[in-house]
């Protein structure tokens, strides 16, 4: 319970009366049957002519100590404290929380607009935030208009009146429309690498690089023979010559990877480097293991393009030729993306490609993912010095210590060698050249309301994709996100075109000294684009309906909140 | 004839039953869960198992299969899971993209196709047939996306700024917008079918500001028709010119043109009134054929154009797994097919009297 409430002998008998019912019973937010949920009014809620009554989620709190059956999630309780104050009750402390809720998936919704409008769904294509551009309309398959929000919270004004969102999936369309003008496209998301010249060539366009914020990997499944074998793979490790393939395959601005994580990310780039490539030394090591170099093995990859993975076919064939370099023969497979996901997440492929695209600027979006202990089975067994370590540091709260934390886990990734870190390849934007102000950010979640589109009162930007919804804690997509976070403010956000986590519908969100209780004050005066002003239920709904898989608003596009349980744990009642 | 057309109405239904069933198990059998397509490589095994259940997908096939047949036969052709809207909302949206291009290609084809067949007949061997028939041989070899890429890139990059320059991609020029039909009409009411023609309609842009009268929507809408009419249409304009010079020699080679040329006539009106109205009938088949392979087959040009038709939903829908769509899609395209035959085989009856007597 909060610090910060006060308890009246009245409070204690409400809360009695329902600690017998089970806290995952709760549907939807309501508002509190006691005081114990309504904190007294503060000074800017008595100055307010509503009255307001907080509501918690649930009524009782998630006892931390006994899990409801299943429940693996962070969350103990949301409560608005009062209009403006929010409070998140962690079962445990999370150094990350800032970066996390700084996520387009956690865009704050109005709660009478998700009540009456998640069930029918019709909040996928009709939005309602408090973001610098209102929702327009929705052509499907062609466009998204946005409008500039005139009420916008802002110091500052959306300056292009009209943004509108078009999407063609090959690069080389979305370049042939930028080079066709303003009336087509004024920018365009993830130039291929082989057309940076022309761009640059261009004096009518310009280039934006977007900074590496991404990991390629060689995966094991180390239960698979011969990969289960350490001493092989850290000659694979040691034979696999990742700057050849950075050089030849990556776009300006990428790294070879010495680290699974980018050294952007606090802890990515703490401990030793990974293997120097050697090839006299891996082959040698391959013998020493008793490896069997008369065999043939399998490489598997998905032949699709990647913001991680710009060049797959090539980049496949680059890592048979080497293989072969140290006498090791591949065969190249080829797989279906949704196949692909299917048989590398439940560990069917010995040895294959595969990436990821950082989310948010915090270790654990990349390790925690891949070699923590929910982690799926690609990589096979999992580690458990690296899962015990990986655990420690996504709740420790010295900084100094959780870099040493990180150190270690580091170092036990490069001595197991569950894959090996080919590169971080970063990629870019283009734009009109009389654009200003366009900046690409290395998370993927580019913001327009700053970008001035020359004399032009629209602002026309091209993405990879249509966007799949608009009911943004369901989404998954980057293109749908980046859609999100013109229309949602999430409480914190990150700085344009960085990584840096910044107040944003918030003013502050400040933790307790356990790092388990975080106090959000949220801006007063903002309104959402049907003229409903923001208050701390609102951020309470907003939650509420990802995390409880029973609330009557956890209904989505495809209804997974794919992004909440990676970023908080877990669900509430999950199925 | 009555007979003959209610014969061949109740023929479709076996044959589009027989097309449910194929799409719907080649559907089940493609390797890869819809979960793990839509959710990419953040989807865990529990969230996939949570979400095969809510979307009925752990279900045996067959009883898959019979819940969709039951729900198919009221209608329902179900919901994407990729974007929550109803299947025949999308048909709503991105059919009459197709049909409007397929048409305005098909104009092109037989117009340029049959006029050029009629000319290089008529000037047999000459030195304008000769460049006629190997301009059709290049038009049936190129490929789509070679063509369409290569005016894409001359009309929108090349000629930028020119007064014949032409957009790359989309149907409109964004910002333009047109307004549905029942909005322009004050027909917000209208409800059932008669709403689903008119929002039908009302997504033909041509048609729509054409009824309307947004001559700017119009003019840009067609300008934006040109370049994938052009693309779609190039490989059946080069069929239907060498079937119209092959078919219209036949004929001009038959006794009842020798007896006209023999009555005085001139070679023209030999050609007008009694060759080209003869030589039609394997025009006319082709033409079918060529409109039904087109509602099916635009997937290149809608790619290559950014239009958002029939053929970019069926693949979108496919990688994404997108059952629904995908079955209600091909079971329209299917439909759109069998009318254009039944439509084909009627116009024989007009176009030759004889098949009319027999």
């Amino acid at each position: 319970m909060s610090r910060t409430h006060r308890w009246s002998p009245l409070a204690v008998i409400g809360v009695l009366g329902i600690v017998f019912s089970a806290c995952t019973n709760a549907a939807s937010p309501t508002p509190s049957s006691s005081t114990a949920s309504v904190a007294p009014p503060s000074a800017a809620a008595s100055a307010s002519a509503e009255a307001f009554t907080g509501k918690s989620y649930p009524d009782t709190a998630v006892d931390c100590k006994n899990r409801p059956k299943g429940y693996t999630g962070e969350f103990s309780q949301i409560k608005a404290v009062d209009r403006l104050t929010v409070e998140f009750d962690l079962c445990t402390a999370d150094v990350a929380f800032l970066a996390k809720l700084a996520f387009a998936t956690n865009g704050i919704q109005e709660s009478a607009y998700l009540d009456a409008h998640s069930k029918d769904k019709s909040i996928v294509r009709n939005p309602n935030g408090t973001g610098p551009y209102m929702f327009k309309e929705w052509v499907s398959g062609d466009h998204i208009t946005l409008t500039a929000n005139p009420n916008y919270w802002g110091d500052a004004k959306p300056i292009a009146q009209t943004l509108i969102f078009k999407w063609a999936d090959t690069a080389e369309k979305r370049l042939q429309d930028l080079q066709a003008g303003p009336a087509s496209a004024d920018g365009i998301d993830n130039v291929a690498p082989d057309d940076y010249d022309t761009v640059k060539a261009d004096s009518s366009l310009q280039l934006i690089n977007r900074d590496a914020f991404t990991i390629l990997y060689l995966g094991f499944n180390v239960d698979d023979p011969p990969w289960n074998n350490e001493k092989v793979r850290q000659a694979i490790a040691m034979g696999i010559d990742r700057a050849a393939i950075d050089t030849k395959f990556d776009p300006a601005g990428s790294e070879v990877a010495d680290y699974f994580t980018p050294c952007s990310v606090p802890g990515g780039c703490v401990g030793d480097k990974w293997y120097s490539y050697d090839k006299t030394a891996a082959i040698q090591g391959l013998k020493d293991a008793g490896f069997d170099f008369t065999k043939t093995y399998d490489l598997y990859f998905r032949p699709k393009v990647r913001g991680y993975f710009p060049n797959p076919p090539g980049t496949a064939q680059e890592i048979q030729a080497q293989f072969q370099g140290l006498g090791i023969k591949l065969t190249i497979h080829t797989e279906d993306n949704a196949k692909y996901l299917d048989n590398s997440a439940v560990g069917k492929y010995s040895l294959f490609l595969l990436g990821w695209g950082g989310d948010y600027p915090d270790m654990t979006d990349f390790v925690d993912y891949h070699f923590g202990q929910g982690a799926n089975k690609a990589f096979g067994t999992k580690f458990p010095d690296i899962t015990a370590l990986l655990a420690q540091g996504a709740s420790e709260l010295d900084a100094t210590k959780r870099l040493d934390i990180y150190k270690q886990a580091n170092n036990l990734i490069r001595q197991h060698v569950p894959m090996v870190p080919l590169t971080h390849a970063a990629s870019a934007a283009a734009y009109q050249a009389d654009v200003t102000g366009a900046l690409a950010s290395p998370l993927g979640n580019d913001v327009f309301w700053i970008d001035k589109p020359g004399d032009r009162q629209q602002l026309i930007f091209e993405q990879n994709a249509e966007t799949s919804g608009l009911y943004c804690s369901d989404e998954s997509d980057g293109d749908s996100l980046r859609n999100c976070e013109q229309i949602f403010d999430p409480l914190y956000t990150y700085k344009p075109g960085a990584t840096d986590v910044i107040p944003n519908l918030a003013t502050k969100c400040d933790a307790n000294t356990a790092g388990t209780v975080w106090t959000c004050t949220l801006r007063d005066g903002v309104k959402f684009h049907d003229g409903a002003s923001l208050n701390a239920n609102d951020v309470v709904a907003t939650f509420a309906a990802s995390w409880d898989t029973k609330n009557p608003n956890h209904v989505g596009n495809g209804g997974s909140f794919e992004y909440f349980p990676g970023l908080w744990g877990g669900f509430l009642n999950p199925s | 004839m009555t007979r003959y057309i209610i014969r061949r109405v109740l023929l479709t239904i076996p044959v589009l039953f027989g097309v449910l069933v194929l799409v719907f198990f080649l559907n089940r059998v493609l390797p890869g869960s819809q979960c793990r397509a839509l959710l990419g490589e953040r989807a865990t095994d529990a969230q996939c198992a949570a979400y095969d259940h809510s979307h009925g997908l752990d279900q045996p096939i067959p009883v898959q299969f019979g819940t969709y047949v039951a729900n198919v036969a009221q209608g329902d052709f179900g919901v994407s899971v990729k974007t929550s809207q109803p299947v025949t909302t999308l048909l709503i949206e991105r059919l009459p993209v197709t049909v409007e291009l397929s048409i305005v290609a098909l104009l092109f084809a037989v117009i340029v196709g049959v006029t050029l067949g009629i000319i290089s007949a008529y000037k047999r061997n000459s030195a304008i047939d000769v460049i006629t028939m190997t301009g059709a041989n290049v038009g049936v070899s190129i490929p789509i996306f070679v063509l369409g890429l290569l005016l894409a890139f001359v009309f929108a990059i090349l000629l930028k700024g020119t007064p014949i320059a032409l957009p790359p991609s989309g149907r409109l020029t964004p910002g333009l917008t047109v307004i549905p039909l029942s909005d322009a009409w004050g027909l917000q009411g209208l409800t059932g079918p008669p709403r689903v023609v008119l929002d039908f309609l009302s997504n033909m842009y041509t048609f729509n500001s054409l009824v309307t009268g947004k001559w700017n929507i119009l003019a840009d809408a067609l300008r934006h028709l040109i370049l994938p009419a052009v693309t779609l249409g190039t490989i059946p304009v080069a069929i239907i010119a060498r079937i119209t010079r092959s078919s219209l020699l036949d004929v001009l080679g038959l006794d009842y043109i020798r007896t006209a040329r023999a009555k005085g006539l001139s070679e023209r009106s030999v050609v007008r009134f009694h060759g080209v109205p003869n030589a039609l009938l394997p025009v006319v088949t082709i033409v079918g054929i060529q409109l039904g392979s087109l509602l099916g087959g635009a997937i290149l040009t809608e790619t290559i154009y950014n239009l958002s038709g029939v053929g970019r939903a069926v693949t979108e829908a496919i990688m994404a797994r997108d059952y629904s769509v995908v079955e209600g899609f091909v079971l329209v395209i299917a439909v759109g097919y069998l009318l254009v035959n039944l439509l084909v085989d009627l116009s024989y009856a007009f176009l030759d009297p004889r098949i009319r007597l027999s």
